[in-house]
């Protein structure tokens, strides 16, 4: 699998100065339904333990409150997500004043998900999230091709320099041309626009309330480790990677997020149809697909999905009947567009699409995180 | 003698339908299988066994499946404020969706029918 190498010199020094360094940015999971984004508050204390674990990593703090003292308790990421965030075990240690800012427990507990964590004497910043993209070139970089067929390499560029997809510009689904006010984890700011951000039947439209109203603590993905399918493996800050296997005609999608799993994109010819007996015998979390090139756009068509899960940050509900057209497209070397149609008449009342953009993160790998582990 | 035998037939049935439906629901929310009790129906004993499926326009289903056969005629849902009612063989139920959030989520009223009245609770499994 040869490809064109049309890259200079010159530009891998570019790619390697400009693109390394990936953070994860922001969390894996709504944390919204235990902590209250409208409750702001900050201390500052004394450092008594780090519980350096999965799920979440939780720093306890002494706080003086008049004559008292009470142990707060700071929440953070998963270890992975702050060891990506240049944070260790060690970077807080029993004995450290601090001061901590981040947003309470919603049940009034003496629990913060912390988000800005700074040493109280000199002030550094110990732990805070980056939520910014890597900074794209100047001048924009013409897209890799493959030599055999000169169509767009969707992977890695030319001369093996390793990379991934990630800094999705949307990270919850809403029809193209709505403007609607929501956070990276599809939390609507104000429920009366949830009628505006996809077609939906009653019912869909009513359950979808439903999860918002709960600020979506019964997300499946996060409750149970259900798999990030449909357009939400598109969403993850956690990256994915898109694995050309040209001799056996398939696309392997290798995702970051989830429990490390993969999908086949089949661009063999083959028709849509399950194991056994017909297109509904297995339903699966990520469904069926199958790909044909239309110029430099890759078209995949994607059915047999169940509705074990949800299909979108946010909560939009998706039900079995849902078809799934995917249009990508390497409009050059930094940037991936996603273009996906829903066609699901078990939950909306008509076709429609949304569309986003994910940045090209050169020379890395994706991190190592299975939801699994925070469960442990 | 025959009732006890038509019943366990239904426990057994519905302890095959909990082996194929143990993965969480999150489309329609009465889609799936539903057990329960419609307290006090001398026609078909109180237990009692629904399957519901949703094809984009109306629920349909079956009650007491592989026994008493009752093909469900209508279902109205109402979803704001989640209450149903089923229409099946002579026999009507008002009911709501509680703990619409979870797998295992109820629907929970009354029945009716010309011959009686009672309670009715089933749980999706």
């Amino acid at each position: 699998m040869k490809v064109f190498n049309i890259i200079q010199p010159r530009h891998l020094l570019i790619l390697v100065l400009t693109l390394s360094g990936f953070s994860i940015t922001h969390a894996h999971h709504p944390i919204h339904g235990k902590f209250d984004p409208a409750d702001q508050i900050e201390f500052s204390g004394i450092v008594s333990k780090v519980d350096w674990r999965n799920p979440h990593v939780h720093v306890f703090v002494n706080v003086i409150n008049g004559n008292d003292q009470v142990n707060w308790a700071v929440e953070m990421e998963n270890p992975n997500i702050l060891i990506a965030n240049n944070w260790d075990e060690n970077s807080l240690l029993p004995g450290d004043a601090i001061n901590v800012s981040g947003i309470r427990a919603r049940d009034g507990s003496r629990q913060i998900w912390g988000e800005n964590v700074r040493l109280a004497d000199t002030g550094r910043a110990v732990y805070t999230i980056s939520d910014t993209s890597p900074q794209k070139p100047l001048a924009s970089r013409p897209v890799p091709r493959w030599s055999e067929d000169n169509l767009p390499a969707l992977g890695a560029v030319p001369g093996g320099v390793s990379g991934l997809w990630s800094y999705p510009t949307s990270t919850a689904l809403v029809e193209d041309g709505v403007s609607v006010e929501m956070d990276a984890y599809g939390q609507l700011q104000n429920i009366g626009d949830a009628a505006q951000v996809a077609p939906m039947q009653d019912w869909a439209l009513a359950r979808y309330i439903n999860r918002q109203e709960r600020n979506l603590r019964d997300d499946p993905m996060y409750l149970d480790c259900k798999p990030p399918g449909g357009p939400r493996q598109y969403q993850s800050d956690l990256g994915l990677q898109l694995i050309e296997d040209k001799k056996n005609d398939r696309i392997f999608v290798l995702l970051g997020s989830g429990n490390r799993n993969f999908r086949i994109i089949h661009l063999d010819g083959r028709n849509q149809r399950g194991l056994v007996g017909g297109d509904d015998d297995n339903p699966l979390f990520y469904g069926r697909s199958t790909g044909q090139w239309e110029g430099d756009t890759l078209v995949v068509n994607t059915t047999g999905f169940n509705e074990g899960f949800w299909f979108t940050n946010g909560g939009l509900p998706h039900t079995d009947l849902l078809t799934m057209v995917e249009k990508f497209t390497r409009s050059n070397q930094d940037t991936l567009q996603y273009e996906v149609t829903i066609d699901d008449p078990g939950a909306y009342t008509r076709p429609w699409t949304a569309s986003w953009e994910l940045s090209w993160v050169g020379n890395t790998e994706l991190p190592f995180s299975l939801c699994q582990h925070n469960r442990q | 003698m025959f009732k006890r035998l038509i019943k366990g037939l239904a426990v057994i049935l519905g302890i095959g339908l909990l082996s194929t439906h143990l993965y969480a629901q999150e489309g329609h929310p009465l889609k799936g299988s539903w057990i329960g009790e419609w307290t006090g129906n001398s026609d078909h004993g109180d237990f009692v066994l629904i399957v519901m499926d949703w094809n984009g326009e109306e629920v349909t289903g079956m009650i007491n499946p592989g026994t008493d056969n009752m093909e469900i005629e209508n279902v109205d849902l109402d979803p704001s404020n989640w209450s149903v009612e089923i229409s099946a063989g002579g026999h009507t139920i008002e009911a709501t969706i509680e703990n619409l959030e979870l797998p295992s989520r109820s629907l929970a009223g009354s029945w009716s029918s010309s011959n009686g009245r009672g309670a009715f609770e089933i749980v999706r499994q």
